[in-house]
């Protein structure tokens, strides 16, 4: 209870000296950004939430781990270090210059083509960027731990699993028994294998991004084409898998006529609804994960903000700082995996939407245990 | 905004590495794993199912043992019954045979002591009926000396037999 008082006194303190400085330091530092190097807060936010060629190692500033570049351009394929157009520099392959445009080009930070002095966007950019090389290496990790509990099964499946074994195979089974199956039931085989590889493939990708040095720190499912990605392969395999029933409840739903005719509104909204879910799940897991991105590196910048105040006011603000962006980044992990889980789970609950057979038969079977007056969830009910 | 705009690039490679992983996972990960599980809850379902059995049979067994001793029991405490009971009847029958025996014993003892009696008896008397005679022949021997002691008996002995006729 004491120890509660005290820190609760120092947390206002802290509130009460940051509040006014915090009013004086933005216009201070707005002036004075120019000339004295200020942080430029928004600037190293989105560099650090976006995607770049080369990746950054830690305390250097001027070198940068290459990744090869691959462009089509105007005259055929290219392919070059990353480290030959860094910092702005110009480079000739064969008869093409390329250069990273520049933040006040419309193509910022990505690698253009200069043809009579003007940038011009390359037809096809597949390069290995940080991003794009980040997801390799999230998809070795998936390959090697699953094919190593798959291995052990094979060598001694019928042991008890241990260590790593035993927590990839408990993950495993909590995303099967307790998401797949019961939604999935007899169907649950056929999707498993896609819905599970989704799950891991997000939970490391999700870890890999906290992790601020190489081989994590690419901010991959906080960035919307690898959660778009995802999302439209959710959305494909709902469709392709569906039912006559589902595409019947589209586009001639069960509802009163006047709905349906001379206005189909009903059919424009289940087809409206169709997209809305690939859409909702891009955006879910990349908006959650990019704020908690964001969360942590404006906490840290923080500091650099306040670093003009003064020793104090900086070692104050580091020390909150500090102590915010730990608890955010743990917060980040078990966000890490009930991101995953979610992701998992609507994708799981779509595809179950799309592999409904008749309505009236599965109503009776689902309702019957209520019918006897058991509880609606017991919690213990044998994973049918 | 550029966080918003999905770079072509990416979405090319993410959905070549996801192509590649779920390639690999489908043909080589989940299946094992799935199987590998499903066989492991098998063995565990039946391992249970047989410890139950096993527990069962001997609960089963302990009882019937159970039974088996009391069983023993109960024959041991009637045999001992029956062996007592035969034991008391033969010690009775053999004192009934010795008691007719004795009886037997005692009465051909007794049969033969008294024709040993009778026998004595008749010696005695035929001895005292002779000493009688050898006595009475001294004493008449004695009295019949003289002549006329002579005479004077058998008168007399006349007159006897004169007055029994």
């Amino acid at each position: 209870m004491m120890k509660r008082n005290i820190l609760a006194a120092i947390a206002m303190a802290f509130v009460a000296l940051l509040l006014p400085l915090a009013g004086r330091a933005s216009g201070h530092e707005a002036d004075s950004q120019e000339k004295s190097g200020a942080v430029d807060a928004q600037g190293i936010i989105f560099e650090h939430l976006g995607d770049r060629y080369g990746w950054e190692v830690p305390f250097n500033h001027h070198k940068s781990i290459p990744l090869p570049v691959i462009v089509w351009g105007s005259d055929g394929l290219h392919v070059f270090s990353s480290a030959r157009v860094d910092h702005g520099k110009e480079y000739r392959d064969g008869s093409a210059l390329f250069r990273i445009a520049g933040k006040d080009s419309p193509y910022k930070g990505k690698v253009v083509e200069i043809i009579d002095g003007k940038e011009v966007k390359p037809a096809v950019d597949i390069s290995i960027t940080k991003n794009v090389c980040g997801v390799f290496i999230a998809v070795l990790l998936v390959i090697w731990s699953i094919l190593s509990v798959a291995r052990w099964h094979r060598n001694q499946g019928l042991k008890a699993p241990r260590k790593m074994t035993g927590a990839i195979e408990f993950v495993i089974l909590f995303i099967y028994d307790g998401v797949i199956k019961p939604t999935l039931k007899n169907k649950a085989n056929k999707f498993a294998p896609y819905l599970l590889t989704v799950f891991f493939f997000i939970l490391v990708m999700n870890l890999l991004g906290l992790i601020v040095i190489f081989p994590g720190g690419a901010n991959l499912t906080g960035n919307i084409a690898v959660t778009l990605v995802l999302a439209i392969i959710t959305f494909l395999i709902t469709n392709i898998f569906a039912t006559k029933h589902y595409w019947k409840e589209i586009f001639n739903p069960d509802v009163p006529w006047w709905l349906k005719w001379p206005l189909p509104i009903m059919p424009i909204i289940e087809i409206f609804g169709v997209f809305t879910k690939p859409a909702a799940l891009t955006v879910r897991l990349f908006a959650n994960m990019m704020g908690g991105h964001m969360i942590v590196i404006v906490l840290t910048l923080l500091i650099f903000i306040f670093a003009a105040m003064g020793p104090v006011v900086t070692g104050a603000t580091a020390v909150v700082s500090i102590i915010f962006s730990v608890f955010m980044l743990l917060i980040d992990v078990l966000v890490s995996f009930i991101q995953a889980y979610v992701f998992t789970m609507l994708s799981t609950l779509f595809i179950a939407l799309g592999q409904e057979e008749g309505h009236h038969e599965d109503h009776k079977k689902e309702e019957d245990p209520h019918a006897h007056g058991l509880p609606a969830s017991t919690g213990i009910e044998p994973h049918a | 905004m550029e966080l918003f705009t999905p770079d072509f690039g990416l979405i090319f490679w993410m959905f070549v590495s996801f192509a590649i992983l779920f390639f690999v996972l489908w043909k080589w990960g989940w299946p094992a794993i799935m199987k590998g599980v499903s066989d492991r809850a098998d063995l565990i379902d039946k391992g249970v199912e047989y410890a139950q059995n096993a527990k069962q049979q001997l609960d089963h067994a302990r009882e019937e043992a159970d039974k088996y001793i009391a069983d023993a029991r109960r024959q041991q405490a009637d045999m001992l019954r029956e062996a007592d009971k035969m034991k008391t009847q033969i010690i009775e029958e053999a004192r009934s045979a010795a008691q007719t025996e004795a009886k037997k014993v005692m009465d051909a003892a007794k049969v033969s002591i008294e024709q040993e009696r009778k026998q004595a008896e008749q010696q005695f008397r035929n001895e005292v009926s002779s000493f009688a005679l050898d006595i009475a022949q001294k004493v008449v021997r004695n009295q019949m000396k003289d002549e006329k002691a002579q005479e004077q008996l058998v008168s007399s002995l006349l007159d006897e037999m004169e007055k029994q006729n």
